[in-house]
């Protein structure tokens, strides 16, 4: 992919977007008009509709009683200090009061009659007549007015008090949350919906206009007249798409911000608003800016992929509509009050959106859940990337031939033999394995412990085998399957050892300066299912089994492809920091990703991962040695259990510098002799 | 530069509907291995009736369509041969009636962004621009957008859209279609003056008496397949005829009775 080409595509595509009158109506009116209309609206009339019903006079009718007048008198006694009016119907001879209900002559009226010897009252209404339940409502609390005051007559009348007798106890509402959280939960519970649905109008409005509409309006074809290769049009029409996407979702948020805040003063609510402190939205609002943008990429490609298929503008809102109702129903999750961002529901599409949005506003939310919920939507992200890539080079698609057979993944009597992966190879395996190890390998965890582990790592190692199998890659190349020089396992070990120490420098480093990143849920996971598990156990489910399968994947299959497609230092540094990425979590993503470089530099150097496999073990192995005999260790080693000196940690870094520099020698000593490219 | 195909094959799938009703895919060439030379300065007609193969062989050929198999280079002024995709298609202009263009832009727009896919310098492309706009008589409308101009200003348009990379080698799938006697003579006149300035030009109409005033040699396709090449005089000598238009009448007529014998 050539980014000057996509950038003048890109330029191209957003020119031709913000021309188009539509788009400028869905992105910039629609938000900036149509939000102060509802919400002025909706406040014009439910305040008319409280005049109206609060001035209006209702009619009351009378059946079965032998002197109504007692109950006028109360009724004009009690409605004393409220807006409304009451018509008395008396009954006449032959008069039917419920005949009367029916035709709308009167709201409502009262049956006498007698129960236990007490006077027994009915109210007769209809509750599909809206004024006839407000005026049965109003009945309901002057005779209740009626029937306290008369409590309260009988018990004075017996020397008591009323106030003691009705209410031994009392109680009131102590609401704890301060008015940020008050506010935040409600802002919370509404705005995922609105973001999301508006992120999606955004999105799918250029969406079509870049697909069906190109080819609708015959421009397509011109398009592919042009030396450019169909990956980066679809790259170019990808971004204007989410850049459009994300315009629509921040003039929506500035709009109903405004128009919310414009209501807080004018409601008076202003010592409301003075209480709330703006600087503790601040995290929340970037954190919510990072998911947007990566929703908003989701949502462009995934609109984008559905739009593909048709030939004209209807047939893409046909396709489209499903899309939109099942985003809609998943942007809904934030409003139901049991859902709550956990580790399953952070890896639903657009759900975890939702739910991260609302527990932001709520005050809830927790680093290590916001991190995942971005590695995945950054996962589901770039499958929807690679599927819309696949879709757009397939001819039968973009000349409207549908009779052509689609093919999302090409079978595998097709392929050549000896391949070496692509990005898009990476992208879908990595992805698979988000997906297969996140679900599947946390269930399996809970199930079965440690053996869960086993078979987490065993499931990264299958899928990578057979996904290398099926587009017929390259075993040799692509995995590095060349014998180590004994001179290099050594330069290996001192490096790693070297490495080893620098990280945990850096780790400790990194828990001072932020207490909150050491809660790490997985390590103490790790540490319950270790307590009485069998050592050859811990050391073949959290040491042996590692460092095989993951090597495998990362240092076999990702290096392999990255290092033909990209310059060799992008390659090893993108490899490393996609191995801690996998690792989901921030403290690790710090003591990861360099150890992952080192082990990405060893095996682009030697072309052998059984180097790093062999490293992988010592390392993983060491953690677990230092976790299981700390007493034992700091027994023999008194120094491990004190903090460590200024003096202490000068040394450790010398030590550390020096072992990786020399191990790195002895690697970097070595004549190449096979080459990457 | 001249362009050298050989053997190019293209297949699509189609649903057939049997004798007892049940649809069925079908699997059916529409470009039947087919070679194609056309040379420097040449102009080259490809005829035959419609769905011959004529606008798939012209896809090909331009790499806008991948060859279901056999081969599509183009060999330079120097004998080198180009065989990069994406670097033939830089090598050609291609016009269709298919080849639409963005509305809401206006050409010269359009020609800057072009120009800047095609990898040209500012200076260059500007100037460029300037000259196709002059050659063209653009002037009057080429600020304007696209969706305002004329039937035969966006024909113009659409031209200078393929001038703007100086292409060895025009590709016009049916140019003049549905074009007043004015708009065409100016495309017509236009492809004659490329090839006087040495270009190759390929050349698909159903307008027989365009294709023999304008081609210097002609390609007969019917059914994926070439069943005549030859200059129109030719082609008119081998008939018996006197026109392009008879001519073209016989030769289908007798690919139609081969077809019928062979079945």
């Amino acid at each position: 992919m050539r980014k000057k080409i996509i950038f003048s595509l890109y330029k191209k595509e957003m020119l031709d977007i913000l021309r188009d009158k539509k788009t400028i109506l869905m992105m910039i009116v629609v938000p900036l008009i149509l939000y102060p209309l509802i919400f002025a609206g909706s406040m014009f009339l439910a305040s008319s509709m409280l005049t109206a019903s609060t001035s209006k006079s209702y009619r009351i009718g009378f059946e079965n009683f032998a002197d109504e007048q007692t109950m006028i008198d109360a009724f004009d006694k009690y409605k004393d200090g409220h807006d409304y009016t009451f018509v008395y119907y008396r009954p006449g001879t032959d008069e039917d009061e419920e005949e009367k209900l029916r035709n709308g002559d009167i709201d409502a009226y009262l049956i006498e009659s007698v129960s236990d010897n007490k006077p027994y009252y009915q109210i007769a209404y209809m509750a599909s007549k809206t004024d006839s339940q407000t005026a049965s409502g109003m009945i309901k609390d002057i005779l209740q007015d009626i029937q306290n005051e008369k409590t309260d007559a009988a018990l004075k009348a017996e020397g008591l008090d009323p106030d003691a007798v009705l209410k031994p106890i009392s109680y009131t509402y102590l609401n704890l949350a301060t008015d940020e959280e008050n506010a935040g939960y409600l802002v919370g519970m509404v705005v995922p919906f609105l973001l999301i649905t508006s992120i999606l109008m955004g999105a799918l409005y250029p969406a079509i206009d870049a697909t069906a509409g190109e080819k609708e309006r015959g421009t397509l074809e011109t398009l592919l007249t042009l030396p450019v290769k169909n990956l980066e049009l679809i790259v170019a029409k990808f971004f204007a798409t989410s850049t459009v996407a994300v315009g629509a979702a921040f003039l929506n948020i500035l709009s109903m911000s405004l128009m919310a805040g414009y209501m807080l003063v004018s409601a008076g609510s202003v010592d409301a608003t003075a209480d709330l402190e703006l600087s503790s939205f601040i995290p929340a609002v970037i954190i919510t800016f990072l998911c947007v943008l990566t929703f908003a990429m989701f949502a462009s490609a995934v609109c984008l992929s559905a739009c593909i298929f048709a030939r004209s503008f209807k047939e893409a809102q046909n396709y489209t509509t499903p899309v939109m109702l099942v985003f809609m129903v998943c942007g809904m999750a934030g409003m139901i009050p049991q859902l709550t961002l956990n580790s399953v529901t952070a890896l639903i599409p657009v759900v975890n959106i939702s739910l991260l949005i609302t527990e932001i506003f709520s005050f809830r939310f927790e680093i290590s859940r916001i991190a995942m919920v971005l590695i995945s939507n950054l996962a589901y992200t770039a499958v929807a990337v690679v599927i819309m890539g696949r879709l757009f080079s397939s001819e039968s698609i973009l000349f409207g031939d549908a009779a052509g057979s689609l093919r999302l993944l090409e079978s595998r009597k097709h392929m050549k033999d000896k391949q070496i992966p692509g990005i898009g190879d990476v992208i879908m395996l990595f992805a698979m394995l988000l997906i297969v190890v996140l679900f599947g390998g946390g269930i399996l965890v809970l199930k079965m412990g440690l053996w869960g582990l086993v078979a987490e790592q065993a499931m990264i190692f299958g899928l990578t085998v057979f996904y290398a199998w099926y587009i017929k890659a390259d075993r040799t190349v692509v995995f590095h399957l060349h014998a180590p020089r004994v001179p290099a396992v050594i330069g290996g070990v001192l490096s790693w050892a070297g490495a080893y120490l620098l990280v945990q420098l850096l780790a400790n480093l990194v828990t001072v300066l932020f207490p909150g990143l050491a809660s790490n849920q997985n390590a103490q996971m790790l540490q319950e299912l270790w307590t009485d598990a069998p050592k050859w156990l811990m050391i073949l489910s959290s040491a042996l089994m590692p460092a095989i399968c993951e090597e495998w994947a990362f240092r076999g299959f990702m290096l392999g492809s990255f290092e033909f497609k990209f310059k060799p230092a992008v390659a090893i540094v993108l490899t490393g920091v996609f191995f801690a990425l996998f690792h989901m979590s921030l403290l690790q993503l710090i003591i990861i990703a360099p150890l992952g470089i080192l082990f990405s530099y060893i095996v682009w150097k030697e072309r052998s991962i059984f180097i790093t496999m062999i490293l992988h073990f010592l390392n993983n192995l060491t953690s677990l040695i230092l976790e299981e005999y700390q007493e034992e260790l700091t027994e023999i080693f008194p120094f491990l259990a004190g903090e460590l000196t200024a003096g202490g940690v000068v040394l450790l870094l010398v030590i550390g510098s020096v072992l990786l520099a020399a191990g790195l020698l002895i690697i970097h000593g070595k004549k190449k002799e096979v080459s990457a490219s | 530069m001249r362009i050298e195909a050989r053997e190019l094959c293209k297949s699509f799938t189609r649903l057939v509907n049997d004798k007892d009703k049940k649809s069925r895919k079908e699997e059916f060439f529409a470009v039947d291995h087919v070679d194609i030379d056309a040379h420097e300065g040449e102009i080259l007609g490809v005829l035959g009736p419609n769905g011959a193969g004529k606008t798939t062989l012209l896809r090909m050929l331009g790499n806008l369509l991948e060859p279901g198999s056999g081969y599509v280079h183009i060999i330079d002024e120097q004998g080198e041969r180009i065989t990069d995709p994406i670097k033939i298609k830089s090598c050609i202009g291609y016009l269709s009636g298919n080849t639409r263009l963005y509305g809401r832009l206006s050409a010269r727009e359009l020609m800057h962004t072009i120009g800047e896919i095609y990898g040209m310098d500012d200076a260059s492309r500007e100037a460029r621009i300037d000259q196709i706009v002059d050659v063209l008589k653009m002037q009057e409308f080429v600020d304007n957008r696209i969706e305002r101009l004329s039937t035969g200003q966006t024909q113009r348009a659409n031209i200078a859209r393929c001038l703007v990379h100086s292409p060895g080698i025009y590709i016009f799938d049916e140019p003049t279609l549905g074009l007043d006697i004015l708009s065409s003579e100016a495309i017509v006149e236009f492809m004659k003056s490329e090839k006087t300035k040495g270009r190759t030009v390929l050349y698909s109409t159903h307008y027989m008496e365009e294709a023999q005033y304008l081609c210097d040699r002609v390609i007969m396709m019917y059914k994926g397949r070439i069943i005549a090449n030859d200059s129109p005089s030719g082609l008119m000598e081998m008939t018996g005829t006197d026109n392009l238009r008879d001519t073209f009448r016989a030769i289908i007529n007798e690919g139609e009775t081969e077809e019928k014998e062979d079945a």
